[in-house]
């Protein structure tokens, strides 16, 4: 009885390495990452991350992250800045070298373990879906417009404007409806 | 061993779901630790050598509970390594070993609440309330290792007349299906045979009546009190905020308040109370018997 | 005073052609032991349940059952005891157990504390008052099925084949209890049994059924006369009534050992020679076992130690013991189902290591094991043997063919399509003995098979095990049944403590015992000592018979 216990646990652990991979780097290695310089040929987008709903709702933010250090005063995580889009990258391709270049912390559901067949972002800067009440989580918008789908499907071109924003009532506080009824 | 097995059911109770409540429902590393010294301590002195068994199968548990954490969770301020671009953080890993320490401790007070909360103790606190119930359970507990050995019988009359005696994998889950099978037939048979039993014996008049074993002494109400009281001192810690430990994004420093250390100490001596007894009682025993 | 009375009492079941019980009339005193019998089926638990509103089978009744001249029958009046110790046991723990017929009753819980008290400590049940049910041997199960209708303080007894499931030393105890409670208690009796030894004697009055009818109601002494030689359920009575009845005298029929021993004794010297023994088969080595070990665990005591045994060919050897000497353990062991460590197990010639997969129970060995019901796994007895027909490579168009003609051979065709567990006990032993016996064994190993059959159904079974020993198998079996041992083996074995202390044929085998023999011969050893079974004394009162 007991060794199956064991057996199972084991058994679970090896197959979800075995699916994630194991591809270790230590913390140095993986922020060294090359950031395309920009030069007038170069196609580019601008990323930015904004919690300003956070300070909107601060009663309801989990104590732990309730200091300047999780979430800015302005709300601001990433101001906007350009990046060179590279041949057929996304939403989360431009986002995932920003984080990795800026270090800010991320952390997502990859497209495979995700039911949306795209990846889902858990949490960007210690802010985690539900941290600021249950209704609260990250969102993306594209040109001012919230494409409601997953950010690894969303192809981008040159000049977008990509802005990550943390919302505390499931998009309406941010501007976005519930499936495309946008209120512009 | 008997000191605690000895108390009111009703004390054993209180005092294993105030522990149980405490371990389960506190996410802080002292508590935590102490429920496990506990419950080590408890689990050693209830079954002597025989416990010292299990350590593997609790430290390989511990281990891998712990590893499993980090593993799936990546919130933290302080990175270790990147694995598959997810980081793999320090506070991931403490909070990992929390819930190996928290798993690992209700595990085994678990155990321990197994050896001393026998079903008659358990029917007796519960069969008032809930007469049905009691029998119920009552039944289940005769009836299962009944199961278990009429299974093994069966299997192994199977095997001795080599039918999917093989060492195979087809083989013996298609064994396991016809015992399986062939189980649920003795189940019923067995059922008709206990209820016509039961019958016999006037089952089904109403004014059933519990009886029970035990008495309520004295001794056994002071235990209630301080039991209750060792409980509410965590539980209006809790209240007061002082139990909030958390770790992510960064794990907060262990307090050292008056306040904290009070809430430490009596839970601490909750946990180690049935200890504390055993103790006592080998003590006196042995004094009494150097007397003699 | 009349307690109860039985007046044409019938009973149909339901679909039934014909009437399980047919005008059955008896009446029992206050404090009078009766002993019911009969061949399986007959209808004895028909009967019984019926005088137990609560158990009463759902069918067709007609005729009255009076208690106390009232058709009254409340659960505190009269106790059931059943035959499977297992079953009967409700809750899983002895005390609980004995207080849950009171329970039910509403008994405060001072009353319940002191008449459970008086009862443990009547039956000798201090010592596991405390105890999981569970963990108790068959004999005290049954003891605590018994002392749990007494704290009821019933008026009648009635218990149905209580003895069936229990080894023999453990049923003498149980129907000395029984005696115990009608002596000092005054208690009223009525007992369905099959194993009538030791009851026969102390019963009050003896019904005997047949076919749902009363054929004999009487003092055993006259039941012993009256009852035909012919008759099935004469097997079942005391080797002293049947030694008695083999033999032409006046003198009155003795029931128990003693009277037998005086009965011969008075009447023959001994003088004449016991017919010299049939010679032993000399066959193949079947199995042996050389120097065997075996523990269960590690830490765990010998259960065997240094067991060495050869069994041949066409031979019916017989392991005896009591509890725990490792008799089923040694069956085991030759059976493949625990490994020795230490020593050899040669099947047909070969180490047991050398068989692989199931190659050892193809066409090699099989095992009846004591309970025959593990045997079974299908619906019907048919679908079991087709199943087993298959594993042995039997093609499917020859299955039919081959199942009837062991159907046949063993005399279970009508019984075919019934479902196992809707047999009685010899019914299912004789089919489970189908099934084992498709597998076409050179070694047929079998663990207590008489236990709860009765008596013609014993008789049954050793004719098969005689057929089967002439066609060559070797049969081995272990048993308390010192009776059958002696009867149908070749060569018997006294375990003890893991050892095997002596082999030998059954007549020298019981000769140099004095305790550990068959009723028969502690009756005759004085005159015959090797004398073993009832025919052979009465052989050997004939040949001496001038005297008569």
């Amino acid at each position: 009885m007991k060794k199956d216990i064991l057996a199972v646990f084991g058994i679970v652990l090896i197959i979800a390495l075995l699916i994630s991979g194991t591809h270790i780097q230590s913390a140095d290695e993986y922020y060294l990452t090359h950031i395309d310089d920009i030069t007038p040929e170069s196609e580019t987008v601008t990323l930015s991350i904004r919690c300003d709903t956070v300070l909107q709702n601060y009663e309801n933010l989990d104590p732990a992250l309730k200091s300047a250090e999780f979430v800015p005063p302005d709300g601001v995580i990433l101001p906007p800045t350009e990046y060179v889009l590279r041949e057929g990258d996304t939403v989360f391709d431009i986002l995932e070298r920003a984080v990795r270049y800026n270090k800010i912390q991320m952390e997502f559901q990859g497209a495979k373990e995700s039911p949306f067949g795209s990846v889902y972002i858990q949490g960007i800067h210690y802010l985690y879906e539900f941290s600021c009440g249950s209704l609260s989580g990250w969102t993306y918008r594209v040109d001012g417009e919230f494409p409601h789908y997953g950010c690894s499907l969303y192809k981008l071109s040159d000049g977008q404007n990509i802005e990550w924003i943390y919302t505390c009532a499931l998009g309406q506080d941010v501007g976005a409806g519930w499936m495309g009824e946008d209120e512009k | 061993m008997k000191a605690f097995a000895n108390i009111h059911p009703l004390v054993e109770m209180t005092y294993f779901m105030s522990v149980l409540i405490v371990s389960m429902f506190f996410s802080h590393p002292v508590l935590q630790t102490e429920a496990l010294i506990g419950g080590i301590l408890f689990c050693a002195a209830l079954q002597g050598k025989k416990a010292a068994r299990d350590i593997g199968f609790y430290l390989t548990l511990f281990l891998m509970v712990a590893v499993t954490n980090p593993l799936f969770s990546h919130n933290g301020v302080t990175p270790l390594f990147f694995l598959n671009g997810n980081p793999v953080t320090l506070e991931a890993v403490l909070y990992g070993v929390l819930l190996a320490v928290t798993v690992i401790g209700v595990l085994l007070w678990c155990k321990a609440y197994g050896e001393i909360m026998t079903s008659d103790k358990f029917l007796y606190l519960f069969g008032k309330a809930i007469p049905k119930l009691s029998l119920v359970l009552s039944m289940a507990l005769r009836f299962i290792p009944a199961y278990l050995r009429q299974s093994r019988r069966v299997s192994r009359a199977q095997k001795a007349m080599g039918l999917y005696s093989g060492k195979s994998i087809t083989d013996r889950v298609k064994n396991q299906a016809r015992v399986f099978i062939a189980m649920i037939s003795w189940s019923l048979e067995n059922a008709m045979e206990t209820s016509a039993s039961m019958k016999a014996r006037g089952y089904g008049k109403k004014g059933r009546t519990n009886f029970s074993l035990f008495r309520f002494y004295a001794s056994d109400g002071v235990l209630l009190c301080l039991c209750l009281l060792l409980f509410m001192i965590p539980i209006m810690g809790a209240a007061c905020g002082i139990t909030r430990f958390t770790f992510y994004p960064r794990v907060d420093k262990i307090e050292t308040t008056p306040a904290a250390i009070v809430v430490y100490a009596a839970f601490g001596m909750l946990a180690l109370l049935p200890f504390i007894l055993e103790v006592k009682e080998a003590i006196v025993w042995n004094c009494y018997r150097s007397k003699i | 005073m009349e307690l109860l009375q039985v007046e044409n009492l019938s009973f149909r079941y339901p679909k039934a052609e014909r009437d399980a019980l047919h005008q059955i009339n008896f009446s029992v005193n206050a404090g009078e032991f009766i002993l019911l019998c009969g061949v399986s089926g007959c209808g004895k638990t028909t009967l019984l349940r019926l005088l137990k509103k609560e158990l009463a089978p759902v069918g067709e009744k007609s005729g009255r059952i009076l208690y106390e001249s009232k058709s009254l029958n409340s659960p505190e009046k009269a106790g059931f005891v059943q035959q499977n110790p297992e079953s009967q046991i409700v809750t899983d723990k002895v005390w609980h157990e004995l207080a849950f017929g009171l329970e039910n009753m509403g008994a405060p819980t001072e009353v319940i504390r002191r008449r459970v008290g008086e009862m443990a400590s009547f039956f000798g049940i201090e010592g596991w008052f405390r105890r999981k049910t569970d963990e108790l041997s068959g004999g005290q199960k049954q003891l605590l099925n018994l002392a749990s209708v007494m704290v009821m303080q019933p008026d009648l007894l009635i218990l149905d084949e209580p003895t069936g499931q229990l080894d023999p030393i453990a049923a003498a105890d149980f129907i000395s209890t029984l005696q115990k409670i009608n002596r000092e208690l005054g208690l009223t009796i009525l007992l369905a049994e099959h194993r009538l030894e030791e009851v026969f004697p102390i019963a009050d009055r003896v019904l005997v059924l047949e076919n749902g009818s009363v054929i004999l109601d009487d003092k055993p002494r006259e039941i012993g006369r009256k009852l035909s030689p012919c008759h099935p359920m004469f097997y079942a009575m005391p080797s002293a009534v049947r030694i008695r009845q083999g033999l032409e005298t006046n003198d009155p029929y003795p029931l128990t050992v003693r009277e037998g021993r005086e009965f011969l004794e008075r009447n023959f010297k001994g003088d004449t020679q016991m017919p010299t023994e049939p010679k032993l088969p000399e066959g193949d080595t079947a199995a042996e076992l050389k120097n065997v070990w075996f523990r269960y665990e590690k830490d765990a005591p010998d259960v065997l130690r240094g067991v060495s045994l050869k069994v041949r060919c066409g031979e019916v050897f017989c392991i005896l013991g009591g509890n725990g000497a490792g008799k089923t353990t040694a069956l085991n062991v030759i059976a493949g189902l625990d490994r020795a460590y230490r020593g050899k197990v040669m099947i047909g010639g070969r180490t047991i290591k050398d068989y692989k997969g199931g190659a050892l129970y193809r066409n090699n060995i099989a095992l009846l094991p004591q309970n025959p019901q593990t045997v079974f796994v299908k619906e019907t007895v048919r679908a079991d043997l087709a199943e087993i027909s298959e594993a042995m490579g039997i093609p499917k168009k020859e299955h039919k063919n081959h199942i009837e003609k062991i159907a046949a051979k063993l005399g279970i065709s009508n019984l075919l399509d019934r479902h196992p567990y809707d047999l009685s006990g010899g019914e299912q032993q004789k089919c489970a003995l189908a099934k084992v016996l498709l597998s076409n064994p050179k070694i047929l190993l079998l663990d207590e098979p008489t236990k709860g059959i009765d008596a013609y159904a014993k008789q049954n079974l050793q004719k098969i095990l005689r057929g089967l020993s002439q066609n060559g198998k070797a049969v081995i079996l272990v048993t308390h049944d010192v009776e059958f041992a002696a009867e149908i083996s070749d060569r018997c074995a006294f375990i003890f403590d893991g050892e095997i202390l002596s082999a030998d044929t059954p007549q020298k085998f019981f000769a140099e015992n004095s305790f550990y023999t068959t009723a028969a011969n502690r009756m005759a050893r004085g005159l015959w000592k090797n004398a073993v079974t009832c025919e052979q004394v009465i052989e050997c009162c004939r040949a001496e018979g001038a005297r008569l």
